[in-house]
């Protein structure tokens, strides 16, 4: 039997004894379900708040001074919208009306020729002169069409659909924002789905040694195998896991809501995923082999330290590194393996890792899990026929009770 | 043929195996005992691949005990270990292809063995649910399912109940008959007497008394127990062939040396008065067992005393 037939046989068990478990199989379609009313609150929102507009929203009053021909109403409601008018009887009248603090006018059209619109305070230009500017430009264009004898076009050319606006550039706020967002989602995300497929592992690595039917296992599989399939088993479970809960929430925002999607999630999704694949094999190694050295799930808090430690070191920094994606401790703990899953995907989200560094640090943590992998095996080897009392990881070490 | 050769095996200061040799072949059934501590676990963990000897060897039919050999072992731990939360068939099905079946053979077997020892209707049950009697069962079962062509069983027949330690017997004499070499560890004397065709006994860690069990029992001699009318005095005039082994009001009882004649001692019995009742009997293994543990511990308080003397 081929090595790849044992360890296949090993995971598929793994696989098959978590979808057994009704908690877990209504938990993760609980979750999926969530996610995907989450991914169209936006929707329901956006539905019931066009209806309030209709039905809720007060017409602004604009003050008039003479006639206001059918046009001009045209164009001023393409900008305002519904507009309730004040006929005043001058210009004098129409400014006095404007700067009364009891008033919520803001702003008056003379003759159909000239706009006034209330001095707002502030360093900025307010929505109101931004409104006036606008409305001002329509009436030009009235004016300008009618005097050209194009009149029948005017309501068309209010009503226009402006062209597409494609942003481009570096410093697209857009980008930034998807950077930020994702950075900070995934980090949450990477800890959190490692610390929990880990101590899965390191669960049923007790289970097979406090039941002893470990002893079973090593007769007729070498451990390195056993171990391989176990790791790899809880992997297809998170991958699985992660596809339900998170694929048709995103497949729902990307048909209904594609607008609320920041340009470049996209490909930062796919980084997010590959990170949690490598940190996943690092830390599920070194968990596997802390685990094997106690026999009592009360236990597995405490041997697994050392790792729990490593992968908070690498959520902290991660974290602080968003704020500083190209400083030199960024860069640095971005190449370290057990850092690199969190600040290496923070850099690539908001900072600016060349690819040489992408790639590079890549291939570093692929070597540290090789490394693990073998680490790992050796401390298995030596702890886990050893029942009972908690193992001192240097006996496990040394000793290779196999 | 399975064969220990001068097997060491040490836990931090205590030696568990200290030179153990003998041999089980095919078609053997080999009762495997011991006082506790003696090794015994040790030595068939040992046999198994679950530990690794710091010296000596096993081999099974002349090659090492490797992974493909260890595939074609049956084996019972001495702590019970199954997935609590698995089948029974289902976790029959899996030990079985983990020793290379095929998933339809493994699952036939698995059917098989779970008829063969009773468990047809717990067949989908969780083993947790199962009974202690019940999860034993399926251990054995878990050490059959690959059709193994060696047998090591630490302790197979502690906690059964009567009827169950017959199930377990008759499987093991129909797998010994089927030319597999069984091994199994016990306490219970009687019953191996009764089933085993040998046994090795070990102490300390190295084999005091090992073979056949009927050249064991013959190789001791004979019990002779004679009653006569006029009280026990001729026990006093017997030659030296035969030892007197204990005396009491209405008889005595002497053992004969391997192949002496029973007649002389009659004889001498019979001048003292009318035979009232004579059995000869041949030792029980209980008694071989705790002759031969309990040699060791003299010889090597004896082979302590010479090394003092020497110094």
């Amino acid at each position: 039997m081929s090595a790849v037939r044992t360890v296949m046989l090993i995971a598929g068990r793994e696989v098959r004894q978590r979808l057994r478990s009704k908690l877990f199989i209504w938990t993760t379609v609980l979750i999926s379900v969530l996610m995907v009313g989450a991914s169209l609150i936006p929707t329901i929102v956006s539905v019931f708040s066009i209806d309030d507009e209709v039905v809720d929203r007060e017409p602004l009053t604009v003050a008039v001074v003479g006639d206001l021909d059918d046009a001009r109403t045209d164009a001023l409601e393409a900008q305002l919208g519904p507009v309730d008018f004040d006929p005043v009887a001058d210009t004098q009248a129409a400014s006095e009306l404007l700067t009364d603090p009891d008033s919520s006018v803001f702003l008056a059209i003379i003759d159909g020729r000239e706009v006034l619109v209330v001095e707002e305070t502030g360093p900025f230009v307010g929505p109101n002169r931004g409104r006036a500017l606008s409305i001002a430009e329509a009436l030009a264009v009235v004016d300008l069409l009618e005097t050209a004898g194009a009149s029948e076009i005017v309501e068309q050319v209010l009503t226009v659909e402006p062209l597409p606006v494609q942003v481009v550039g570096a410093d697209d706020p857009e980008e930034e924002f998807a950077g930020i967002l994702v950075a900070n989602i995934g980090v949450v995300f990477i800890f959190g789905l490692l610390m929990f497929y880990a101590s899965m592992i390191v669960n049923g690595i007790i289970e097979e040694k406090g039941s002893r039917v470990v002893e079973l296992l090593v007769e007729a599989v070498p451990v390195k195998q056993l171990m391989s399939g176990k790791v790899l088993g809880m992997g297809l479970i998170a991958i699985g896991q992660a596809t339900v809960m998170f694929v048709p929430a995103a497949t729902v925002l990307v048909v209904v809501n594609r607008d609320l999607i920041p340009a470049g999630v996209g490909r930062l999704a796919v980084m997010t995923v590959v990170w949690f694949l490598l940190g996943y094999a690092f830390y599920s190694l070194l968990c596997a082999g802390l685990g094997s050295l106690v026999s009592r799930p009360e236990e597995a808090q405490a041997v697994l330290t050392p790792a729990t430690m490593l992968a908070l070191a690498g959520y902290f920094i991660g974290f602080a590194s968003i704020q500083a994606p190209d400083a030199t401790w960024s860069v640095v703990a971005g190449w370290l393996p057990p850092t690199a899953p969190f600040v290496m995907l923070v850099r690539q989200a908001v900072g600016d890792p060349s690819l040489f560094e992408v790639l590079g640090s890549m291939v570093l943590l692929l070597l540290a899990i090789v490394g693990a992998a073998l680490a790992a095996a050796r401390i298995y080897e030596g702890g886990i026929l050893r029942v009972g009392a908690r193992v001192k990881m240097r006996e496990a070490w040394k000793s290779r009770a196999l | 043929m399975l064969e220990f050769r001068d097997l060491y095996r040490s836990f931090g200061d205590v030696i568990a195996l200290d030179g153990l040799s003998f041999t089980v072949a095919p078609g053997e059934l080999c009762g495997f005992l011991g006082p506790n501590g003696a090794g015994k676990t040790t030595a068939m963990r040992c046999a198994v691949g679950v530990i690794q000897p710091d010296g000596g060897s096993i081999t099974w039919q002349d090659g090492p005990i490797d992974l493909r050999v260890r595939r074609r072992t049956g084996y019972m731990p001495e702590e019970r270990g199954l997935y609590p939360k698995m089948r029974v068939h289902e976790q029959l099905v899996y030990l079985g292809r983990l020793h290379e079946m095929a998933t339809a053979d493994a699952a036939a077997s698995a059917s098989h063995w779970i008829d063969r020892l009773g468990l047809g209707d717990r067949s989908d049950s969780p083993v947790e649910e199962l009974s202690l009697g019940n999860q034993q069962r399926v251990q054995l079962a878990a050490s059959l399912v690959h059709d193994p062509e060696l047998l090591v069983l630490d302790e197979p027949f502690s906690g059964l109940d009567p009827i169950a330690t017959d199930v377990m017997s008759d499987v093991l004499l129909e797998r010994a008959r089927a030319g597999v070499a069984v091994m199994f560890s016990s306490h219970q004397l009687d019953l191996v007497e009764d089933l085993c065709e040998t046994v090795a006994v070990i102490s300390k860690g190295r084999l005091v008394l090992g073979g056949n069990v009927a050249e064991l029992k013959a190789s001791r001699g004979r019990r002779l127990r004679i009653e006569v009318d006029g009280g026990t005095a001729w026990s006093q005039r017997i030659g030296v062939d035969a030892e007197v082994v204990s005396v009491d009001e209405v008889g005595a009882t002497v053992l004969l040396p391997p192949g002496a004649d029973a007649a002389p001692v009659l004889d001498i019995a019979q001048q003292q008065g009318r035979l009232l009742d004579v059995h000869l009997e041949q030792p029980r293994l209980s008694e071989l067992f705790r002759n031969a543990v309990g040699t060791t511990e003299d010889t090597l308080g004896d082979e302590f005393q010479r090394r003092s003397e020497v110094r």
